[in-house]
């Protein structure tokens, strides 16, 4: 018995709130650069449901797209995060606010 | 062989008279092919403007001779060019097609070089003519210019922006060429303001002087109040033209040799589908049809225009009111009442260019055109009544201020005014071409005069107050003898060329009765009496001042520091002053085949003026009275007149004068002095009148509309409400990364939440 498109949509869905929620309260740099990739990866999760739902290869193609596209994200955002760490000695968000009026 | 009734050339003048056929023949064919002439007309305008683009580009490292050089060789090529031109046209079997009827026109060559641009339905074209008319101006103004140019060579040689001068005369010269060419009132715009932006140019040429600055500055304002009606009478005339196409139907024209009217019509509409509406001949074949016909059917003066902007309006109405709106833009280039303010102050250029541009040419620009639109003006007798008597009051009123002016060159530009009015006179009685040789006599006689006076100022140390000159006669011989001649000339004490043009234009008045205006050519001829009576007064007043009796004592340069000018100066003089005696021949009545005594010119010019003169014939507004084929009286009258100023003259300025020296003038003689000294108070009531409440007005504006409501409001107002709401929604910016992601989730949400409600419901 095959599992149901709801139960995987269901599931990405609380995988992108919780990759949500992470990015918006947590502190540490390190852990909302996770979140976001938590988030990506429950986009992945519908696209490859929807795909297999409807039985085409379509979805697989997106998934990787956006996994490549992590990837590199991934590159530049750890770079960006010890470099920041680096100068300031810190990765707290909060503390990262001299971009303001 | 030659089958016209008059003598249309200098050639069949002789033929006639039984110099033979072959001396006829010479004179009848010019040197120069008429198709390759016409394609070598763009070169008469083109060598002078080339010469401005040499003078004022590399005038500076060129150094003064070569400057002069190039300029005043550019004006002769042109001139040799007007002369083959001129020759050309002299031809009867030299012919230009006419696009807007079956048969072409003779005497006339033309070249088309394609649109100039179009819009909608209107079609402006570039091309040029050279008929019997155009011809007479082109010699006028390359003859003239030529010789004035020359005469600049020495008079402007000690001048740092001699290249400069040279740059704008010779940009002068084409843009004159440009408006006398032009085949189209679109392209006579074009030199119309041309000559004008020179005028403004070479007036303030010494524009380090304020008041010679602000006096060009009031021509080019004065001349923009008439180009402004210039500019609306040819909308108007676009849309008389539009409307007449619509309803123009073959019952409009009349049959003409083998054409039939439906294919006149025809014609008439493919000419003006290919040459617009602005084109002269296009205009000709309007007036030709506009004539009143027998036939019902016919478009006359009084039929309504039917569709349009002009709608309800008459053909004739509409007619009448683009030439008197012609006539506001020839009073302003011609300076007539009430725009001729600008031309005495004028007289703060160069003295060569009061002799070129306020005198012998571009001032003649008004009359040029109405004689080019001779076919109108001949269709609306109220706007012949008015040029006419706009004419006639201008003459007595500026030759009444010409009496108290102490300035040589103020007397002689209100000399022109009054001389201007007078060919205004001619326009306005229908003899155009006597308006067009008084043009030309006045072109030589006053540039002599000018050209004299500029002489004068030139060997006495720019003084230019005639009461302080005098007895000029033994240091500055050719100058004076010039003058002399010139001055009989304007005057006509002596039958010179002047007194036939003048009187021609006089005696016409005379004849002729404008029948809508009973009553009025005679007053037109009594003001132009009395201007003929005034002239020889101011005239002879300013000559016996500047060149007979003693020596003033107050003058700048003692009598023996007085010196003749060089060659360069002279040379002109001479030439104009042959000129001024020898054009009379053009004016003099002289037997034609036939047995009829006309003037040459009238002969000469009636091809242009056929069409005029038709419209005369067929609409009877013009009734001239049949005289004697000799005007012994009239000549009579005019003599004693001039004799009669003349007299006056050397009674006041030569015997008076020194018996009076001692007592004091009566005090009504002195406030009338005053008053004509003063120009009348013109200048101080169209301040008072026009200039005051203009600058109020302006002032009124400035301060609120430009500086309260653009400036304050409108302009620092959004800045300042674009800083206020700034520095508000700055506070936005927190710099915490995280507020940012928050607000974007919520809007997120929320937006989703509104979709899934919408489409839930």
């Amino acid at each position: 018995m095959a599992v149901p498109i709801t139960h995987y949509l269901v599931l990405a869905a609380a995988l992108f709130c919780l990759g949500a929620l992470g990015v918006l309260i947590r502190r540490n740099a390190l852990v909302v650069f996770m979140s976001v990739e938590l988030m990506l990866n429950a986009a992945n999760l519908t696209f490859l449901a929807f795909a297999r739902e409807r039985g085409d290869l379509s979805g697989h193609a997106a998934a990787f797209f956006v996994i490549a596209v992590a990837a590199a994200e991934a590159a530049v955002g750890l770079a960006i995060i010890i470099a920041v760490f680096r100068s300031r000695n810190t990765v707290n968000v909060e503390e990262l606010r001299t971009m303001r009026h | 062989m030659i089958d016209c009734t008059g003598y249309q050339s200098f050639g069949q003048f002789l033929q006639g008279h039984g110099f033979g056929d072959t001396f006829a023949c010479f004179f009848q064919k010019a040197p120069a092919e008429p198709e390759a002439m016409a394609g070598a007309l763009w070169l008469i305008i083109a060598l002078p403007l080339l010469g401005a683009v040499v003078c004022g580009l590399l005038g500076k490292s060129l150094g003064k001779a070569n400057t002069a050089l190039v300029a005043c060789m550019s004006v002769a090529a042109s001139f040799v060019l007007s002369v083959l031109a001129f020759w050309v046209t002299s031809d009867h079997d030299v012919l230009a097609l006419n696009p807007f009827a079956p048969e072409p026109s003779h005497y006339s060559i033309a070249q088309d070089y394609g649109t100039w641009f179009a819009a909608g339905g209107f079609r402006a074209q570039l091309g040029l003519r050279v008929d019997h008319l155009s011809g007479t101006m082109l010699l006028v103004v390359t003859g003239v210019g030529f010789l004035i140019h020359l005469y600049s060579a020495e008079y402007m040689g000690h001048d740092e922006g001699q290249w400069r001068y040279f740059s704008y005369l010779n940009l002068f010269v084409a843009m004159m060429l440009l408006l006398v060419l032009a085949d189209g009132m679109a392209l006579l715009f074009v030199g119309w303001e041309g000559v004008g932006l020179c005028s403004y140019l070479l007036i303030g040429f010494w524009y380090s002087d304020p008041a010679k600055a602000f006096a060009g500055r009031k021509a080019f304002v004065v001349n923009r109040i008439g180009d402004f009606g210039f500019l609306v009478g040819m909308f108007l005339l676009v849309l008389m033209v539009e409307a007449f196409s619509h309803q123009a139907s073959p019952d409009s024209f009349a049959p003409r040799g083998p054409y039939a009217p439906a294919a006149q019509v025809e014609k008439w509409r493919l000419g003006l589908a290919e040459r617009g509406p602005l084109n002269f001949q296009g205009l000709e074949e309007l007036a030709r049809s506009l004539t009143p016909k027998a036939n019902p059917g016919a478009i006359g003066l009084s039929t309504p225009i039917r569709q349009g902007p002009l709608e309800g309006h008459s053909f004739g109405g509409v007619l009448t009111a683009v030439l008197l709106l012609f006539l506001l833009g020839a009073a302003g280039k011609s300076a007539q009442l009430p725009l001729y303010v600008w031309l005495p102050d004028a007289m703060a250029g160069p003295t060569p260019v009061s002799a070129l541009i306020h005198a012998a040419t571009m001032v003649t620009a008004g009359v040029y055109m109405f004689c080019r639109l001779s076919f109108l003006v001949a269709l609306s007798p109220t706007a012949m009544a008015a040029i006419a008597l706009l004419g006639g009051l201008t003459a007595l009123w500026s030759a009444l201020i010409a009496f108290a002016q102490d300035d040589i060159k103020k007397v002689l530009a209100y000399s022109t005014i009054s001389q201007l009015g007078v060919m205004f006179i001619g326009v306005g009685v229908g003899l155009f071409w006597a308006a067009l040789l008084h043009l030309a006599t006045h072109a030589a006689f006053k540039a002599a005069l000018f050209l004299g006076a500029g002489s004068v100022m030139h060997g006495n140390g720019d003084e230019t107050d005639i009461k302080r000159l005098g007895g000029l006669r033994h240091r500055m011989k050719w100058t004076w003898a010039t003058f002399g001649v010139a001055t009989v000339a304007i005057t006509g004490v002596l039958p010179l060329s002047g007194f036939f043009s003048k009187d021609a234009i006089l005696h016409g008045a005379h004849s002729a009765t404008l029948l809508a205006y009973p009553g009025l050519t005679r007053v037109v001829w009594l003001l132009g009496l009395a201007t003929a009576a005034c002239t020889a007064f101011y005239m002879f007043r300013l000559y016996l001042l500047v060149f007979e009796g003693e020596r003033a004592r107050d003058a700048k340069l003692p009598e023996e520091k007085v010196k003749e000018s060089g060659r360069a100066m002279t040379v002109p003089l001479v030439v104009l002053a042959v000129l001024s005696v020898g054009l009379v021949f053009h004016g003099l009545p002289l037997p034609y085949g036939g047995g009829q005594l006309r003037p040459m010119m009238e002969d000469y010019l009636s091809p242009v003026f056929r069409t005029s003169q038709l419209i005369f014939r067929e609409t009877r507004v013009l009734e001239v009275h049949s005289e004697p084929s000799l005007p012994y009286g009239a000549w009579l009258t005019a003599l004693l007149l001039a004799w009669a100023g003349l007299l006056l003259a050397l009674y006041f300025y030569r015997k008076l004068f020194p018996s009076w020296a001692g007592k004091p003038a009566p005090a009504l003689a002195k406030a009338i002095r005053t008053f004509a000294q003063n120009k009348f108070y013109v200048d101080e009531a169209y301040e008072l009148l026009l200039v005051r409440p203009v600058k109020f007005l302006s002032f009124i504006s400035y301060k609120v509309v430009d500086s309260l409501l653009i400036d304050a409001l409108a302009v620092r107002g959004t800045a300042w409400v674009t800083l206020r709401v700034g520095a508000a929604l700055r506070y936005l910016q927190s710099g915490d990364v995280q507020s940012y992601a928050a607000v974007m989730a919520l809007a997120l949400a929320a937006g989703i939440a509104y979709v899934l409600i919408r489409v839930a419901s």
